[in-house]
């Protein structure tokens, strides 16, 4: 292969992509378009839960188990009114009135202690019909009622200090030992969860959506020569090496820079977090490092099978219909996602991490949720599995490349694509 | 010695036998002509001499070597199915095209330039394919085969689509490169243009070479024992076999064992006043009928 041909090829692929109106606009218009979406409907959101938050919501408390401490409840406008998060609780001595006040729109919905609470434990709510089944409002009151019944039970049963371990028993504090094995680290759970599950998703996700895009570009390029002609002319200057090799170097170049702006804007908002997020949860740098190298080859193999089966199909439609299969392929891991979260090293992770249509995906889960698991060895002996099955798609894909685009009409038998790929 | 040569070239896809058994040569500087019906197998001999096909018998030599990256370098093609990309600019593809025959990027950049100029186009550089018309863009196609000079340039009907003015310019670049030592592969359906243009032709019908070598030598090996007489007499009302031509020319069909210089004599001495008189040469368009036609 000429180095100067593959760039020349590389150069006019990647130059017609990228002034297409479609690509810039889905490069730079796009994340804009999201950005300006979910600033909409975030602000929106915060301006309407705002706006809830500012309105007085009174519900009933009817306690007929007569279990309730009164303490809690102060006298307002001739009511015991208990007031908790912005909501008050208007405590009434018989249903019937809080049921009056209910059809009549002055209560969003009452909580019945019944007669037999204690043995039962039920506390019947009761809404009106005007009422959303789902009140966002009546949701959170119930904790705060569930709190109240608790303290009241307990008052004056128990020591105090008694009584606030039964009403709060437990406060898990998470930690990890070090990878010696003598430090603890304190951890958030939650972030911590959070961050050892969103990046592979994000990563696989950010792979895939490059991957899918450029490849998108590949097979258009193969349906423009198909139906422009202008095969023969390329053919009889650059081997079909060269085309292949500069096509998926342009279009992948395309595919970087796509990726690369929308990269940039979630690390944008990764770095403004990390000093926060890096003091509670452990960041995978090691995936992160590792990623670009596995985002390329994974480009490199999963790009020329794409090339070389687009350019079997007779128009665009039959030509994205054949590559389907591949991208389904790089798909695995993430539809096993939850398995190699639980089980990153089992032997699914580790059979996947030699498949090289699922490697990168998998060694960037396998590196982002448990990086001392998974040997130095089997990082770059996927990797040089990927890369030696890049060369070989590449061998293959060239002849398949040539066998396909000089097809008219009829789509050759699979004998005849095993003869030429040999 | 052929700079493109085919020895015993065979080619089937399934069934099909698109090429049995050609062998023919095209020597330096010559324009050659390559003749055949449709579906006879001119292109899929074409593309095997470009390496873009493999043959499945027989051997292919370019510039004496089997079709390598190096010796294609010294080619050019115009396919008969035509290819540009419709939204590139039109200097734009030429230097694209200029590259991939190896040319640095100033370099493709003037040879672009100065070759749409020869075609007449230097007013359109910046203009996109799409924006031409389809002659504009067969001239920009042919622009792309010669900018580099090839030493071998094959082109598969360059005529077609193009007005009379045209063909005359595409004509003088094919005179051009025979005449600065360049050979030419000419593929054509127009007959006319290799009777003007062609050193040598081989025509192929059903993928088996029918006829090959000199085009004068095969005129004359294919042509007729007739003459034509120009007289304002007629004819036939003498008693002559003769047909006349659109021309006003007769045309006699002579015995086999007549020479034209005798019959010549025999209408002298039979008081025939002629005008002109000349022996009848058979046109390709004639050969190429009968040959063909009288095979189905």
């Amino acid at each position: 292969m000429r180095p100067q041909r593959i760039v020349a090829v590389a150069r006019f692929e990647l130059l017609s992509v990228v002034r297409r109106w479609s690509y810039l606009i889905a490069t730079f218009g796009l994340p804009l378009f999201l950005a300006a979406v979910s600033g909409t409907v975030l602000g929106a959101q915060t301006y309407f839960l705002t706006q809830r938050a500012a309105e007085s919501s009174r519900f009933g408390l009817v306690d007929e188990a007569g279990v309730v401490d009164r303490s809690e409840f102060k006298d307002r406008d001739g009511a015991k009114v208990w007031t908790a998060n912005a909501n008050d609780v208007v405590l009434y001595e018989k249903r019937a009135d809080a049921i009056e006040d209910l059809e009549a729109g002055r209560l969003r919905a009452i909580y019945v202690v019944e007669h037999d609470y204690l043995a039962s434990g039920e506390v019947r709510a009761i809404q009106s019909q005007k009422t959303p089944l789902l009140s966002m409002r009546g949701t959170t009151v119930e904790p705060l009622l569930r709190s109240l019944l608790r303290r009241s039970l307990v008052k004056g049963r128990l020591e105090t200090d008694v009584q606030e371990r039964v009403l709060d028993p437990a406060y898990f504090v998470r930690s990890r030992l070090g990878p010696d094995g003598d430090k603890v680290t304190d951890v958030d759970e939650v972030l911590d969860l959070l961050v050892r599950t969103t990046i592979p998703l994000f990563l696989g996700i950010l792979l895939l959506t490059a991957l899918l895009s450029a490849s998108g570009y590949l097979v258009q390029t193969v349906s423009t020569d198909k139906e422009s002609k202008i095969v023969e002319v390329l053919l009889s200057s650059v081997t079909p090496e060269e085309i292949l090799a500069g096509r998926l170097f342009g279009l992948g170049d395309a595919g970087l820079v796509q990726f690369a702006v929308w990269s940039s804007m979630v690390i944008f908002v990764a770095l403004s977090a990390s000093a926060a997020l890096a003091a509670v949860v452990t960041i995978p740098w090691q995936a992160l490092l590792v990623a670009p190298l596995l985002f390329i080859l994974g480009y490199l193999f999963l790009g020329s099978l794409m090339l070389a089966t687009a350019a079997l199909g007779a128009n665009a439609a039959e030509s994205q219909k054949l590559t389907m299969g591949w991208a389904m392929l790089a798909i695995l891991p993430l539809m096993v996602l939850v398995i190699l979260l639980d089980e990153p090293h089992g032997v699914l992770g580790q059979a996947m991490t030699w498949i090289p249509f699922t490697s990168p995906l998998t060694v960037i889960i396998r590196l982002s949720v448990d990086s001392s698991g998974i040997a130095w060895w089997e990082v770059l002996g996927a990797m040089l599995v990927l890369a030696l099955s890049t060369w070989a798609s590449i061998r293959v894909g060239a002849r398949l490349f040539r066998v396909g685009f000089l097809l008219t009409g009829s789509r050759p038998s699979l004998a005849e694509l095993w003869r030429q790929a040999r | 010695m052929g700079i493109l040569a085919y020895q015993g070239v065979s080619k089937r896809f399934g069934q099909h036998t698109a090429l049995e058994g050609v062998s023919l040569e095209v020597v330096q500087g010559e324009v050659f002509g390559l003749l055949g019906p449709n579906g006879a197998g001119k292109t899929t001999l074409i593309r095997i001499g470009l390496d873009i096909l493999r043959a499945d018998d027989g051997e292919v030599s370019l510039f004496g070597a089997a079709p390598n990256s190096k010796t294609l370098d010294r080619t050019a093609y115009l396919p008969e199915e035509r290819g540009v990309y419709r939204r590139a600019q039109v200097r734009e593809l030429l230097e694209y095209l200029g590259r991939l025959k190896g040319l640095r990027r100033a370099p493709a950049r003037n040879a672009a330039d100065h070759w749409l100029e020869r075609v007449g186009l230097g007013a359109v550089v910046n203009q996109r394919i799409a924006s031409l018309s389809k002659g504009m863009t067969q001239k920009v196609q042919i622009a792309a085969c010669l900018m580099t000079d090839p030493e071998l340039c094959v082109l598969d009907e360059p005529f077609s689509g193009l007005d009379p003015v045209n063909v005359a310019l595409v004509t003088d670049l094919i005179e051009e490169r025979r005449r600065t030592g360049r050979t030419t592969l000419l593929s054509t359906h127009m007959m006319h243009q290799v009777e003007a243009l062609c050193d040598r032709v081989a025509l192929i019908h059903r993928g088996r070479l029918v006829v090959y070598g000199d085009l004068d030598e095969i005129r004359r090996r294919y042509s007729p024992n007739e003459v034509i007489v120009w007289t304002t007499m007629d004819l036939a009302a003498l008693g002559v076999q003769a047909t006349q031509n659109k021309t006003g020319g007769w045309r006699v069909e002579l015995p086999p064992s007549a020479t034209p210089a005798a019959y010549l004599d025999e209408l002298v001495r039979s008081g025939v006043l002629i005008d002109r008189y000349e022996p009848w040469v058979a046109g390709m368009d004639e050969i190429f009928v009968n040959l063909v036609s009288g095979d189905r």
